[in-house]
């Protein structure tokens, strides 16, 4: 350490916090309020994502559980939301749950209110339900696996399943008559042609090392950035469908849905609705500030090394 | 009385032999070790012979012992999740009645737990529910989710952020080998996910073209990274740390492990 | 704003977290009760709510001919809060025996079925499936070289756990092999950690600007 006051090179290293704070802050407000539009490019597990769900038929029965909180609220809810949109528009029949104990439940609410107002034709119980939160998720999933409405008895309001077409006897017809893909309702997780979860902690990993292991459904995984490098093993060894990875992997998944469905290019053109894309103009200025940093305190770094071998020398 | 041969079972395991324990164990203390060691064994090791022994009484999805027990531990996960909040108003209750240090603060928190729980309380014993109500307004108990609950979690992870960021200016220093390849995957992962050669150039239209093709480089590498070193390290630690919970998961079944339920080795 | 007085309240709670990047204070410290408080209630509802109403009470209430071993389930749970209860607080091992037992065994399988197995078997394939040295970027590609990267780097980080203390000159050179793959790693999930966070930080930001003080404002956008 230098004796006697303090050198730039002193204070460089000992930069008061809250400066690096400001940095942060601006560098994530700025984008925001003037939006850049930067291009998203496309990695290999979203696009492998959104292949496997545009190769399911019409009727064809998906799952998509929340499991995550509010705490990873801006990553996970495009993800979900663009699952659901995504389904909804190829007239696949959705079942949302929540099992993270620490507001997925309300996530799940919201989320769906809001998809299912984009969609005024799809009916509420024929084409997408909200079963609603459950607790101790692996048996949660290991029940999925026999019977789904004994994991579930009811929806989210308490109305029990057998109500609903999607999971009764009787054909699955939409108002205007139409029967729409199966006729029977489903049983069990097995008949699920894919479970997509958001997720942010453990229980994203249950569905692949449970649910894919054990009944063989496939699985799509919508994790944080911060769990993403943990799932390239799993996508590696083939228990996964796709990733989308963090909100740049829901950004992508949203270019993906703009480019190649016209009905859902229009919604995500019009919405005022926070959108991962909107987000990644901020992640790219952060990023940028993050790598200067590092960058400084290296230099830094370097620079106090050599006049310490120096002053050592000496 | 349900007489499937699977669930007459489950209630002789876990009906009967918890009752016949509670009468032993309040005569010989000795007991309430030894019965709470039967009942784990007996726990832990249905799941795993369902797998085995695909017979209807184990393994039937409707009145198979193992699907039977996967529904009730739902249950009893719904009695777990909640058990601290006792604890919880003892400790803040004792603090706000003795004005410890810090008491107002034991105050609002009881306060919060307090009105959400009565609520919740309230939306269940109804029928009303927690979320939606029939005509799409919110229920009482939801309002605080959405408007307290949701915020205040979400702002307490977003802090990370910061501190993040001065974290890195600090910690992430090419010190030796180790770490200055720790350094140079971060930063090259860092640069790979954004368009940051594009956020750099938008100011000379000119250089764009090769920042979109530097980018797609970049993005590519990281990819690269991802998915052959990332993904072959993951695969080392998911493993390594799976077979020390299978290890854990045979100590806890056999009852060699049973600090859990606050016993000593060998007690 | 559609509901003027809950945005308010949230801005408000958000802001007050806020405070804490300036310093600790009394603000940050209430609002950080209030978190913990509400929390804990948010557990009573849902778990009444959600999962007690539903799959116990009902059942029971509905056909208790063919859902009274559902009993079972209740009395396990309501045993675990038996351990407030002095002099009897023992029987609550009942219920937490088997509450821990039954979820170990399910991870057992779980672990090993779908984590030991599969990954294990991504590490057991041919070598020889195809070399290519035209690029740098075809040879980094080339399924070989995949297939050896990924033996390599799971066995050198299970080494390098497993053979921590007692370490020969052989074992030693693998684990540093090993560490450098785990850095790797971890270089890189600091790099996807910065986006993860940021999301969150993007998040409240853009709460507060497009929720609370555009519409507080009249600011249209």
């Amino acid at each position: 350490m230098a004796r006697g006051s303090p050198t730039f090179l002193d204070r460089l290293l000992h930069v008061d916090r809250r400066l690096i704070f400001l940095f942060v802050a601006l560098s994530v407000t700025v984008p925001i309020l003037v939006p850049l539009g930067l291009p998203v490019s496309t990695t290999a597990p979203t696009q492998a994502a959104y292949d496997y769900i545009e190769s399911l038929r019409p009727g064809d029965y998906v799952w998509l559980s929340f499991d995550y909180g509010p705490s990873s609220a801006p990553e996970n809810d495009p993800m979900a939301e663009g699952f659901m949109r995504h389904c909804l528009s190829k007239d696949l029949k959705v079942i949302v749950c929540a099992l993270y104990p620490l507001g997925g439940l309300g996530l799940a609410n919201n989320s769906m209110a809001r998809v299912a107002a984009e969609f005024p034709n799809k009916q509420y119980g024929v084409d997408y339900i909200n079963l609603g939160y459950k607790d101790g998720a692996e048996a949660v999933m290991r029940t999925l696996g026999a019977n789904i409405a004994d994991a579930f008895p009811t929806d989210v309001n308490g109305r029990n399943l057998s109500e609903f077409p999607m999971f009764g006897a009787t054909p699955s017809k939409r108002e205007d008559g139409m029967v729409v893909g199966h006729t029977l309702g489903i049983k069990s997780i097995k008949e699920v042609k894919v479970v997509f979860t958001a997720a942010t902690g453990l229980i994203g990993e249950y569905w692949i090392t449970l649910v894919n292991s054990q009944f063989g459904t496939p699985v799509i995984i919508g994790p944080t950035a911060v769990s993403a490098p943990k799932y390239y093993a799993f996508l590696s060894s083939g228990q996964l469908k796709g990733m989308l990875g963090g909100m740049k992997g829901a950004a992508e998944y949203e270019q993906l849905l703009i480019k190649n469905r016209p009905d859902l290019a229009e919604l995500y053109g019009a919405t005022k609705l926070f959108t991962a894309t909107k987000g990644m103009d901020a992640q790219t200025g952060i990023h940028l500030v993050i790598i200067l940093f590092i960058l400084i305190g290296n230099v830094a770094f370097f620079l106090f090394r050599m006049r310490e071998a120096k002053e050592g020398g000496r | 009385m349900n007489i499937q041969p699977g669930i007459v079972i489950l209630w002789i395991f876990f009906g009967v032999l918890p009752i016949v324990g509670f009468l032993l164990g309040l005569r010989a203390p000795a007991m309430r070790r030894q019965v709470p060691l039967v009942l784990a064994f007996l726990a832990g090791i249905i799941p795993i012979l369902s797998i085995y022994i695909p017979k209807v009484f184990l393994a039937d999805p409707d009145i198979g012992m193992s699907p039977r027990l996967d529904k009730y531990l739902i249950i009893v996960a719904g009695f777990a999740l909640p058990l601290g909040i006792v604890n919880v108003i003892q400790n803040s209750s004792r603090r706000a009645a003795r004005r410890e240090k810090g008491w107002p603060y034991s105050v609002v928190l009881l306060f919060g737990l307090f009105v959400t729980g009565a609520l919740g309380i309230y939306g269940a014993v109804t029928g009303e529910g927690i979320g939606f109500r029939q005509d799409g307004t919110s229920t009482p108990f939801k309002w605080i989710e959405d408007n307290a609950f949701r915020p205040l979690q979400a702002t307490i992870f977003a802090l990370l952020a910061v501190f993040m960021a001065s974290a890195a200016f600090r910690a992430f220093r090419a010190r030796n080998t180790e770490a200055t390849i720790l350094l140079i995957a971060g930063v090259l992962v860092m640069m790979g996910r954004v368009p940051l050669l594009e956020f750099l150039t938008a100011p000379f239209p000119g250089l764009q073209p090769a920042a979109a093709q530097g980018s797609r480089t970049l993005g590519l590498l990281t990819e690269w990274i991802m998915n052959v070193p990332n993904s072959a390290a993951q695969a080392g630690i998911i493993i390594g740390a799976a077979l020390g919970a299978a290890a854990m998961a045979i100590r806890v079944i056999l009852g060699i492990e049973r600090s859990y339920l606050g016993l000593e080795k060998g007690e | 704003m559609t509901d003027p007085i809950g945005t308010w309240l949230a801005a408000l709670l958000t802001l007050a977290v806020l405070s804490f990047l300036y310093r600790d204070n009394p603000v940050f410290r209430t609002a950080e009760s209030l978190f913990a408080g509400v929390s804990l209630g948010y557990y009573v509802g849902i778990v009444l709510d959600q999962t007690l109403r539903p799959n116990l009470i009902e059942p029971l209430a509905t056909d208790f001919a063919k859902n009274n071993d559902l009993l079972i389930a209740g009395v396990l749970g309501a045993l675990l809060y038996m351990r407030y209860v002095p002099r009897v607080g023992w029987v609550a091992r009942y219920g937490l025996a088997v509450y821990v037992a039954y979820y170990i065994g399910v991870e057992f399988t779980r672990k090993i079925h779908g984590e030991v197995l599969p990954q294990m078997g991504r590490t057991i394939q041919p070598l020889d499936q195809g070399w290519s040295f035209q690029s740098v970027w075809a040879f980094l590609n080339s399924p070989g070289l995949l297939a050896l990267m990924a033996i390599v780097g799971t066995y050198s980080v299970l080494i390098y756990f497993f053979f921590s203390r007692e370490q020969g000159p052989v074992t030693q050179r693998v684990s540093r092999v090993g560490i450098w793959f785990l850095m790797v790693s971890f270089g890189a999930a600091f790099g996807f950690t910065v986006m993860g966070r940021v999301a969150l930080l993007i998040g409240r930001i853009n709460f507060l600007i497009y929720d609370w003080i555009y519409p507080t404002f009249g600011v249209v956008t």
